[in-house]
């Protein structure tokens, strides 16, 4: 076991989804966890494939919760409707995780603008461990506190995020529990590859 | 040591009558016989009362925070790690007490108190070079406190060949770091804020007694070597890669002077990579050789190199109108007067 626990960071783009769902089983098992997004804004599905709703990441999980159930939905100048925003919205599963998330941490955070260390970093996709990778990068060094990222692909949508919240507490149960993490991790994901049958990608950055 | 029961009124806790001095006696004597978790907190009282509140009372409670270097718990045995980086480097003359219980430190039988130390040598081996270089008494002390991080410096070097991973990793940023301070900032060279103030070899007098100009110089492109040499061993770890691919964009940036050789490094490593990696550890390293080639590329003195690391660059699948992006425009290459 390593001596202090493991700081985690889940990151996904929104800090809506995957990393939420992570968190919160995560903080469930008792890591200390946090969880970002690495997108310039916070977006959720909308009324069409290319229209989503988009806040800033000031904005908090009850505020967008009240924003979506009290929106008309609208296309253009067109006022769709045949079905109301409460009811889309419930559809899609989207006020559900808002009210989930909303019970974990009062809005979305930025991967970027938080300055706190972390042991271990677990990105949810390949354009967000290539942001969280180019952010570390451009930090400049102070301590040389190493910090590890891994990348395990999730699709963003409410099943996948679930099974990917399980693999990831997997992984960082395996982790925690070794006796020398960074003597070890290299061979655990190989092993958590094969398992999972899906590729990880690692590196290793430094504060 | 030890305080008398406190005696007066009841409702007046203690503590706010006290002084600095005593707080700390007392919390030190807590710290003797509580549990870890607690011990870690009180120290880091203690800590922040004799360093930054007082620091006249460093002096004063030095062993008895030292005395916890054997304590029998790792984080405790980091702590006193902390410690002395914190307490050299706001009053340097600590690190003829100090330096060779780092040493002792660095021989733990954990690996993660040793990695803690290579931590704070990287750090006090800087703090230390310019204090020496500073002073103007030349002391026997000194000249042996310095022997002893120049021992220090060459243990942590041989640590690259260490059987344990993350031991490796950090004697690479050591490694990093001390290449960086023996050689010569020069006005190319991109130093990060934070490091400003930091000795570089440029600031080494040529005529000091005992800290050889010219054996700084070599010591450091030999440390140069050493870590090429690392990196081409054909059973590097991906991580031990990565972190040295990294370190040489870092030590490209700073120190310009080396670019050549470590495009060349980046080159030879594009073309042989290590045998022993799996395939998503060498997705994992083509693409931090992407971000640090980028890194190298930005740099106004890439000018000569340009060609190479594009070519890299398109290899590793960049598309070009995002290398000729990150390709710094020819006229920003001569802003120094000819």
């Amino acid at each position: 076991m390593p001596s202090h626990p493991l700081r985690v960071a889940v990151v996904c783009s929104s800090n809506q989804n995957r990393s939420m769902e992570a968190h919160n089983i995560l903080s469930k098992r008792g890591f200390d966890v946090r969880s970002f997004g690495t997108g310039s804004h916070v977006k959720l599905p909308g009324p069409a494939p290319d229209k989503p709703n988009v806040y800033d990441f000031k904005t908090t999980y009850v505020q967008m919760y009240n924003d979506l159930v009290c929106r008309p939905l609208t296309v253009g100048y067109e006022v769709q409707t045949c079905i109301p925003a409460y009811q889309r919205y419930t559809q899609n599963g989207i006020l559900h995780m808002l009210d989930r998330n909303k019970r974990i941490k009062s809005k979305p955070e930025r991967f970027q603008n938080c300055k706190d260390k972390f042991d271990l970093v677990i990105t949810c996709e390949e354009r967000v461990y290539d942001q969280v990778l180019e952010d570390l990068n451009s930090r400049e060094q102070e301590t040389l506190q190493p910090v590890h990222v891994i990348n395990v692909d999730i699709q963003d949508n409410h099943e996948e995020a679930t099974l990917g919240a399980f693999l990831i507490c997997e992984l960082c149960q395996c982790i925690q529990h070794t006796d020398d993490m960074e003597n070890e991790i290299d061979e655990l994901l190989q092993e958590f590859e094969e398992k999972s049958n899906r590729p990880f990608l690692h590196t290793v950055c430094f504060y | 040591m030890e305080l008398s029961p406190e005696e007066g009124d009841p409702e007046t806790p203690h503590v706010i009558n006290m002084t600095t001095s005593e707080k700390v006696v007392d919390l030190l004597n807590q710290a003797a016989l509580i549990p870890t978790d607690e011990k870690l907190t009180v120290l880091k009282q203690v800590q922040e009362l004799i360093i930054n509140k007082d620091p006249s009372l460093l002096d004063n409670f030095l062993d008895e925070i030292i005395a916890f270097q054997t304590d029998k718990s790792i984080e405790v045995r980091k702590f006193v790690i902390g410690f002395i980086e914190e307490a050299c480097k706001r009053d340097n003359e600590l690190l003829l007490r100090l330096i060779a219980n780092l040493n002792m430190l660095l021989k733990d039988e954990s690996v993660n108190v040793v990695k803690k130390a290579i931590l704070t040598l990287t750090q006090l081996y800087k703090v230390t070079l310019q204090w020496l270089v500073r002073s103007k008494a030349v002391s026997e002390r000194q000249e042996a406190c310095w022997d002893l991080v120049t021992q220090m410096k060459g243990d942590v070097l041989a640590l690259l060949d260490s059987e344990n991973d993350g031991v490796r990793t950090h004697a690479i940023k050591f490694t990093e770091s001390l290449i960086i301070t023996l050689s010569p900032r020069t006005s190319d060279s991109d130093v990060p804020k934070r490091q400003e103030g930091d000795i570089s070899l440029d600031k080494v007098p040529k005529d000091h007694s005992y800290i050889r100009y010219d054996a700084l110089c070599e010591e450091g492109k030999t440390a140069l070597e050493r870590l090429l040499k690392f990196m081409v061993h054909p059973a590097i770890t991906s991580i031990n890669l990565t972190t040295a691919l990294g370190s040489l964009a870092t030590i490209a940036r700073q120190r310009p002077m080396f670019m050549s050789e470590v495009v060349q490094a980046y080159e030879t490593l594009h073309a042989n990579l290590p045998p022993t990696l799996a395939k998503s550890q060498v997705s994992s390293v083509r693409k931090n050789l992407k971000l640090h080639l980028v890194a190298v590329l930005k740099h106004p003195c890439s000018l000569e190199f340009q060609g190479q690391i594009s070519t890299l660059l398109l290899d590793l699948g960049m598309p070009q109108s995002e290398i000729t992006r990150s390709t710094p425009a020819p006229r920003e290459q001569r802003k120094r007067p000819r």
